[in-house]
């Protein structure tokens, strides 16, 4: 079962290596650090990163995000493919110095509602004691100068989802339209439908320490218990 | 002379280590009332110093400081190039115990009363006229640039230069120099060449050794390139002293590109943006901020 889970964004802009010199978005980080802080004070047995890619896989626990597909100066030693969320995910894992038991699970980012809810049950079975790190983002087109430019349904689906999070709403992620998260460039919705899967029915606490958009994108960080 | 590419060497000026993808502005100040580009700017000692403190601000990492014009003029008695230069340093000195301060001189008098005031290298534009500046600077742990004027005696102009290879003829002139300096005492790591563009050549052979630079840093020894706003730029360009930054700007990134290690400039800061740029583009140096497209 899930004894803790968290959402994190998946920028690429989180790898300190892609920013140049500059600290970008420090709040962000500390942010992140500490839901996975969150994830590992419960001593799960494994944790479960799941993030969209572009079909339903799992991914193998070594393999991290390859940043000289960002940045082609970078060293080349990530794995080529691997889904940016996963790659966060890892990342995020990684700067916690976490070394246990991990499953890298892509999530097809145009799965059904169903599927993704079946695919959280089944991770959350897949130990006595699961946690989940959901990776993924809310809207790329909350305004003019954001990545996708605007869509007036950007801010009210972010805030659906943000409202969803902060209740603890389980049944209200698994009510996020995917086609309507696909038209916003909402990568996060089928992972966050995967949490809700995992919950099966239940209600966590939650709490949600990011919730901004500084480069136009939505960013949100939260714990669930 | 000439050898195969060999490993950039280190460079120490002053108490600092310099690594060899880290591109250096040298920022000039004149102590003159006659040199070619904003003659007087910086004659006062409070303007002169507002000059370096303003350059010190915009990212220089060397002072060069000069009491005596390279054109043909008015005498500078030994006399009077110490009275503009020493005190001065001295100055600057006091002000920042850190800075590299080089001494744009090519008398071994001057040069010994500005070493002894704090300047960390002796900037010889003239090729060695004065060979005893060379055991100046081993008395005194400066450092020393190997420079190239052809036939030139200090402050005259060059009239009707040729060369069979102005590159060659470079190359045998600053390593010479170069080794003379090692022989005299020199500390090999403080040595700098000097192609010395404009001086004893003509705008084709500035030109040529612009292009060809690459030959001169692939010695190893660390090449200052000295193009601010000369008069090589203007003719390529049809543009006078003051339309010249442009100009200046491509031989230094062209330069930074083939490897010198020291560019010397009027224009500070925008000397380090094209520096830092094409370091950026070579991958010595990161970009200050990077977000496009990773948001």
């Amino acid at each position: 079962m899930i004894v803790s889970a968290a959402l994190c964004p998946s920028p690429p802009l989180l790898a300190s290596e892609l920013t140049g010199r500059a600290d970008i978005l420090p709040d962000l980080k500390a942010a992140c650090a500490a839901a996975i802080s969150h994830l590992l004070a419960a001593t799960p047995d494994v944790i479960a990163v799941a993030g969209a890619g572009a079909d339903t896989a799992t991914w193998d626990p070594s393999d991290r995000l390859d940043l000289s597909a960002y940045a082609p100066l970078a060293e080349a030693r990530g794995k080529p493919g691997l889904p940016l969320a996963l790659g966060i995910g890892a990342l995020l894992l990684d700067e916690a110095g976490y070394a246990g038991p991990r499953i890298l699970q892509a999530v097809d980012e145009s799965a059904p509602t169903a599927d993704c809810l079946r695919l959280g049950r089944d991770l959350a079975a897949e130990a006595p004691r699961m946690a989940l790190l959901a990776v993924g983002d809310g809207s790329t087109r909350r305004g003019p100068a954001a990545p996708g430019y605007l869509d007036e349904r950007a801010i009210p689906f972010d805030d659906a989802v943000r409202q969803a999070v902060r209740d603890g709403d389980m049944a209200a992620l698994a009510w996020l339209d995917p086609d309507l998260a696909r038209d916003l460039m909402a990568t996060g919705r089928a992972a966050w439908q995967v949490l809700a899967g995992a919950f099966a029915g239940a209600r966590p606490t939650t709490e949600i320490s990011y919730a901004a958009d500084p480069f136009g994108v939505a960013y949100l960080v939260a714990t669930l218990t | 002379m000439l050898m195969g590419d060999v490993e950039p060497r280190p460079l120490r000026l002053g108490k600092k280590q310099f690594p060899p993808e880290q591109r250096l502005v040298m920022a000039i100040v004149n102590r003159t009332p006659d040199s070619f580009y904003r003659p007087g700017d910086t004659w006062d000692t409070g303007a002169a110093l507002e000059r370096v403190h303003a350059a010190v601000a915009e990212g220089a990492d060397i002072l060069d400081v000069g009491g005596v014009p390279a054109k043909p003029g008015p005498e500078v008695t030994v006399a009077e190039e110490i009275r503009r230069v020493v005190p001065f340093v001295a100055a600057v000195r006091a002000a920042y115990p850190d800075l590299v301060i080089s001494a744009d001189t090519w008398r071994h008098e001057p040069a010994r009363a500005v070493c002894e005031a704090g300047a960390d290298l002796l900037n010889d534009t003239w090729s060695g006229w004065d060979p005893r500046l060379a055991d100046v600077a081993a008395e005194s742990g400066a450092g020393l640039v190997c420079s190239h004027v052809g036939t030139l005696t200090p402050r005259t102009r060059p009239f009707r230069p040729v060369f069979t290879d102005v590159m060659a003829d470079v190359t045998d002139r600053v390593l010479g120099l170069a080794e003379r300096a090692v022989q005299a005492g020199v500390d090999p790591a403080r040595i700098v060449i000097d192609p010395a563009h404009d001086f004893g050549k003509n705008t084709w052979h500035s030109l040529e050794l612009t292009r060809r630079l690459g030959e001169l840093t692939a010695t190893g020894w660390p090449v200052l390139l000295s193009a601010s706003r000369k008069d090589f730029v203007g003719e390529t360009l049809g543009a006078p002293v003051e339309d010249r930054l442009a100009g200046t700007l491509a031989v230094t990134a062209v330069g930074a590109w083939l490897g010198a290690r020291i560019f010397r400039a009027h224009d500070v800061r925008a000397t380090r943006q094209a520096l830092d740029m094409v370091a950026a583009i070579r991958g010595d140096l990161p970009p200050a901020s990077a977000v496009r497209g990773l948001a």
